[in-house]
């Protein structure tokens, strides 16, 4: 028979176990020493299992009080060791950030440090943005032969422009592109109008000094259809220098030239982008930078690859890619883009 | 060509300044590269007359000049020049006046005398480097006057960059002729007739009219041997940065650069016999005006006297008839050559003369006789003597003919995109000198002047039109094209592709000359053609490159001489097996060495091997998706061993490898690994298939086998796949080991297995027997042995 006494003791009990069980719990310092708290006071043979044993000894109105007492202080320790049990997560966690922190500041490993050259840099940006414009990229043979190169660009034999080309020969026929032009001409022997095309490529020229290696780039354009115009000419290269140069306002002049392959042929100038027209040493104090050459296709041009000028007309344009390239980049000396050392190449 | 505003306004002055006069040039296509003024800035320098000249009494160098300023005083100056002289008119800096670069004139003392002003030399003023002496005024000039006045000093020069289609525009009259054209003015016409009083005659032959059709000569006797160019003459020619001779030669230079007639004057008593221009023979000789002997070719027209070549036609003259200070009767000649016949004959003597340059581009055959006269006027006005009929031999029919043309205002909008004003445009063309029939008020019929060599063509006509008019005001359109959808192609890998997986992997793109030398033609790729260019720039570029690899390599040489031992370059681009089209072919190549990372903290250094570079190749042969073989072979440039060809089907379409440890040494580089292959055969994409995947797990097996040490991996893989085991779906090779527990001569494989059926999950029974299957090859075909 319990007694009143008895209950007394035992809920003092409960509670002394109670306390126990804190400070196991806040004792153990790791998931294991938690575990054990657990399966002491939890456990099939632990404490408080015991003392709910006992229970069913009571008196049958004194059973569900002291059963109650007894679970709740289960419940109790549950949530003590559950609370602790994330504490000691805690703890772990931060000491594991703290384990596997790096200095974010140390490079990667096995970088790769490669890049294009700026002349091929300057090349695809030109191209894109003339093949977003719906032209295509053709190329040419570098070795060309004389018709190519200069009679079916109505350069014949005797025309002073030869001699301003400085060719380099193989033999009587055959010599290396002076320009980019003779694209031109393949392009047309290939394809029937409408063309829209450009082709960059290499160049040579027999000349080596401070402003000239005998190898450089260009890149030729050619439009022909029914019906195109020298005004059309000047929209289309005004749109690609602004575009080119990444700036709306650009200054673009177009001044008589001569070329033996157009007519009327045309130099185009853009205000000074170093010095903003003011006048420097790149502008040569004229505040006006010569970026191009263009015209519309002379009609013996055409005629050498048996299109009818009459039914036909042609725009043409072409332009120095190291020119470009200098004026982007900055570059003041021409031959660094064919020295390739490394300290020039990788500020590209 | 230079030309002085003064002259070129006493032809065409229209009221601009001198600065917009040239933007205006520039701007309708007679391209002014510099204008500015003849000398630079200096004030308070006068005309001035050394009256008394003495030696200074404590210098022997220096003079006591007395002069005369026209100012009532004379000044005391001393002056250390050499040609001083009592009666000299000088250039006289007084007290005060400010010298070019801001230097100031103070009384002075020289050597214990007193000195008011300078006497100037042409350098101290800026006019010319000439520090010899002080400048000799003419006699005439006055006293006191403005040296900047006196001698023009403040007008400009204007220095203009000529196209080759505008060779009519090399003279003061073509420029004003442009000059009028812009500004609607009307060219002054000047006519010449030089009075004939002498009697002497003298004949010339022409053989060879297609070079020569009209050739001009007059005598002239009785020449002033004390005669002096005049200040006036001698300035313009200056100027026009020509050099002064005698007055005869400086006449006929001055012809040239009035009208553009190249013209020429032979010592008449010098002349063997008559005159007969014809074409050289091979091999004559002849010494030139610059004392230069060359040796004549036949294709070279020359004129000549009864005994041998007198002058190259239309190029330069013969120093033995040429005309001196001495010379008292002389022959003027004044031709028409075709400009075929003269272009590029100074070029292949390497001679340049104002003459050949105007000839080459075309001379006005209409302006013979006129310059003739012209010259003849200038030359009785200076040197007095006699002129005699001009005798004149010409082929007519050899002379240049000019078509019409015919043109419409439709056409010229048709190419323009916009209209011109007929009235304008009839208008421009009178002003241009063009013979202009109007059909009605838009089509005309055009007679183009002897002058203009250039105009042929309608386009040209349209030219002439638009640049007058102005191409700032040409309207801007935009091009009104069909759309076409551009030929991209899944099927093509592009080269932007290739260079991008290559800088992904750490190569830096390079660009180097297309021509090499020699020695690295026969180190590198000795076996291939010679394809040598006739006029290199130097030896050294004198071959046309058929690899990428000797401009590689001079890379990496480049780098490592600056101190950078790592390398990774590649290059794209053509190379050449021979002239012709398909003869040149697309390549691109990379070369690798040193370490294989840039100095770091994450890993350990090591140095690049063979299968560095091949991980570069195999990684750009999978762009495309297709099948390649790397087969053991032999190149000149590689090291035997560690050398393979690459090839798609049975076509070798590239090489990798070690450098050859030869050439190593020749070229003084370290260790470094290439590539190269052919683009366009690793341009085809495959396009992917898909085949479904199998839903039963796949099983893995390993095994190591040990075989002989020549015996190459791909042998054993392939041998493998031969047996075609219907499971097997890949043989991956993990492991390669020679050494330790090996025998010598042996290497141990180890090769994994991987089985799947697209029907069941294979059983350790049937994998057992198939692995077996592969053991039993190995082993009877390599006789290998399984390792346990």
């Amino acid at each position: 028979m319990w007694s009143l006494k008895q209950n007394l003791i035992a809920v003092i009990l409960i509670n002394k176990l109670l306390n126990e069980a804190q400070k196991a719990v806040s004792k153990a310092d790791d998931l294991k020493d938690l575990d054990g708290v657990r399966v002491h006071y939890l456990g099939k043979k632990g404490e408080l299992t015991a003392l709910l044993k006992g229970v069913s000894k009571l008196p049958k109105e004194d059973r569900p009080v002291m059963g109650d007492a007894i679970n709740q202080a289960k419940v109790d320790i549950q949530k003590l060791i559950e609370n602790r049990k994330d504490e000691l997560e805690d703890i772990a966690l931060k000491k594991r950030l703290l384990d596997e922190q790096v200095d974010v500041t140390l490079p990667g490993r096995d970088v790769e440090n490669g890049g294009l050259h700026p002349i091929t840099q300057t090349l695809n940006h030109i191209e894109s943005i003339f093949t977003k414009g719906g032209f295509e990229v053709e190329l040419g043979p570098e070795i060309e032969d004389d018709f190519h190169n200069f009679s079916a660009l109505n350069i014949p034999e005797y025309h002073p422009a030869r001699a301003m080309h400085d060719t380099f020969y193989f033999d009587d026929w055959h010599v290396l592109r002076t320009h980019t032009s003779p694209v031109q001409i393949r392009t047309l022997e290939k394809q029937k109008p409408p063309v829209k095309m450009i082709a960059p490529g290499r160049v040579y020229r027999c000349d080596s000094d401070i402003t000239h290696t005998p190898m450089f780039h260009q890149v030729e354009g050619l439009v022909v259809d029914k019906e195109v115009t020298f005004a059309q000419l000047k929209g289309l290269l005004v749109d690609f220098l602004r575009t080119y140069f990444e700036k709306e306002d650009l200054k673009v002049r177009f001044r008589p030239s001569y070329f033996p392959f157009t007519e009327p042929s045309a130099e185009a100038d853009i205000g000074c982008v170093i010095c903003e027209g003011e006048g420097c040493r790149v502008c040569k104090k004229t505040g006006w930078l010569e970026v191009l050459g263009c015209g519309v296709v002379n009609p013996n041009v055409l005629k050498a690859v048996d299109l009818d000028p009459e039914e036909y007309s042609g725009l043409a344009f072409g332009m120095g890619v190291e020119r470009l390239a200098m004026l982007r980049y900055g570059v003041n000396d021409l031959r660094l883009f064919f020295e390739n050392d490394i300290r020039f190449l990788n500020q590209f | 060509m230079n030309i002085s505003t003064s002259w070129l306004r006493e032809w065409s002055d229209p009221k601009v300044s001198d600065i917009d006069l040239a933007e205006k040039l520039t701007m309708s296509g007679l391209e002014v590269d510099k204008i500015g003024p003849v000398a630079p800035d200096f004030e308070g320098i006068v005309v001035g007359e050394v009256v008394s000249c003495e030696k200074h009494p404590n210098a022997d160098k220096l003079s006591l000049c007395t002069v005369d300023i026209g100012k009532g005083s004379n000044l005391q100056i001393i002056c250390g020049a050499p040609n001083v002289h009592k009666g000299l008119k000088v250039a006289v800096a007084t007290v005060g006046a400010v010298l070019p670069n801001n230097f100031k004139i103070k009384r002075a003392k020289l050597r214990g005398v007193e000195s008011v002003g300078m006497i100037c030399s042409e350098s101290e003023i800026g006019l010319s480097d000439e520090h010899e002496g002080i400048m000799e005024l003419d006699s005439s000039a006055p006293l006191g006057e403005n040296l900047r006045n006196f001698l023009d000093l403040d007008e400009n020069i204007i220095e203009l960059d000529l196209t080759p289609n505008r060779g009519d525009c090399f003279s003061v009259l073509g420029v004003a002729r442009e000059v009028c054209a812009i500004y609607d003015l009307v060219l002054p016409k000047r006519e010449y007739r030089a009075k004939v009083t002498g009697k002497r005659t003298f004949s010339s032959t022409i053989s060879s009219p297609k070079a020569c059709p009209k050739y001009l000569t007059r005598v002239i006797e009785g020449i002033d041997t004390a005669a002096k160019t005049p200040q006036w003459m001698a300035q313009r020619l200056l100027r026009a940065s020509q050099q002064l001779h005698s007055p005869v030669v400086d006449i006929t230079n001055y012809v040239l650069l009035e009208l553009g007639q190249p013209m020429h004057a032979f010592d008449l008593n010098k002349i063997n016999g008559d005159i007969n221009v014809r074409m050289a023979k091979n091999g004559e000789k002849i010494e030139l005006l610059n004392e230069q002997t060359v040796t004549l070719r036949d294709d070279t027209l020359v004129i000549s006297d009864q005994h041998s070549a007198i002058a190259i036609a239309g190029v330069m003259g013969g120093i033995a008839t040429a005309t001196h200070d001495d010379s008292t009767e002389i022959l003027l000649e004044s031709a028409f050559f075709d400009p075929i016949a003269i272009s590029g004959v100074a070029r292949s003597y390497s001679l340049h003369t104002e003459s050949s340059l105007r000839f080459e581009r075309g001379v006005d055959y209409e302006l013979t006789h006129r310059a003739m006269e012209r010259a003849t006027e200038l030359v009785l006005e200076i040197c007095g003597g006699k002129a005699s009929e001009i005798n004149q031999c010409v082929d007519t029919s050899s002379l240049p003919t000019i078509e019409q043309i015919n043109i419409t205002s439709e056409k010229i909008s048709r190419v323009l995109g916009f209209e011109l004003d007929p009235a304008w445009i009839e208008s421009k063309f009178k002003s241009l000198h063009f013979d202009t029939i109007s059909h009605g008020n838009s089509s005309w019929t055009i007679d183009p002047p002897s002058f203009r060599f250039d105009v042929r063509l309608q386009a040209d006509l349209i030219e002439e039109l638009v640049r007058l008019y102005g191409y700032d005001k040409v309207p801007v359109h935009s091009l009104s094209s069909s759309v076409n959808i551009s030929s991209a192609k899944q099927t093509q890998i592009t080269s932007h592709d290739i260079s991008h997986s290559l800088v992904n992997r750490g190569y830096q793109e390079v660009i180097t000359y297309s021509f090499i030398s020699n020695e690295y033609h026969d180190l590198i790729d000795p076996n291939s053609e010679k394809i040598t260019l006739k006029n290199p720039i130097s030896d050294d570029m004198s071959i046309m490159r058929s690899s990428l690899w000797p401009g590689l390599l001079q890379t990496v040489q480049t780098n490592q001489r600056r101190g950078h031992t790592n390398a990774r370059f590649f290059e794209s681009g053509l190379c050449f097996r021979g002239v012709s089209v398909d003869q040149q072919e697309q390549k691109i190549a990379g070369v690798i060495c040193g370490q294989r990372y840039d100095l770091q903290w994450g890993s350990t250094e090591r140095n690049v091997d063979f299968f560095d570079v091949k991980s570069d190749v195999e990684s750009l042969l999978n762009l495309s998706a297709q099948s390649y073989r790397f087969g053991a072979a032999e190149h000149p440039a590689l090291q035997v061993g560690q050398t393979a060809s690459i090839s798609k089907q049975d076509k070798i379409i590239g090489w990798m490898g070690a450098l050859s440890p030869v050439i190593q040494k020749k070229l003084s580089l370290p260790s470094v690994f290439l590539f190269e292959l052919i683009q366009s055969d690793i341009q085809d994409k495959e396009i992917s298939t898909f085949k479904p995947f199998s839903a039963y797990q796949a099983s893995h097996r390993d095994i190591a086998v040990v075989v002989g040490k020549d015996v190459k991996a791909d042998q054993l893989i392939n041998s493998i796949n031969s047996l075609k085991q219907n499971c097997l779906i890949d043989v991956k090779l993990f492991d390669v080991y020679e050494g330790e527990h090996i025998e010598k001569n042996k290497k141990s494989i180890a090769l994994n297995l991987i089985y799947q059926s697209s029907e069941i999950t294979l059983t350790d029974e049937q994998l057992n027997q198939q692995v077996g299957e592969v053991v039993a090859h190995l082993v009877s075909k390599f006789s290998a042995k399984l390792r346990e």
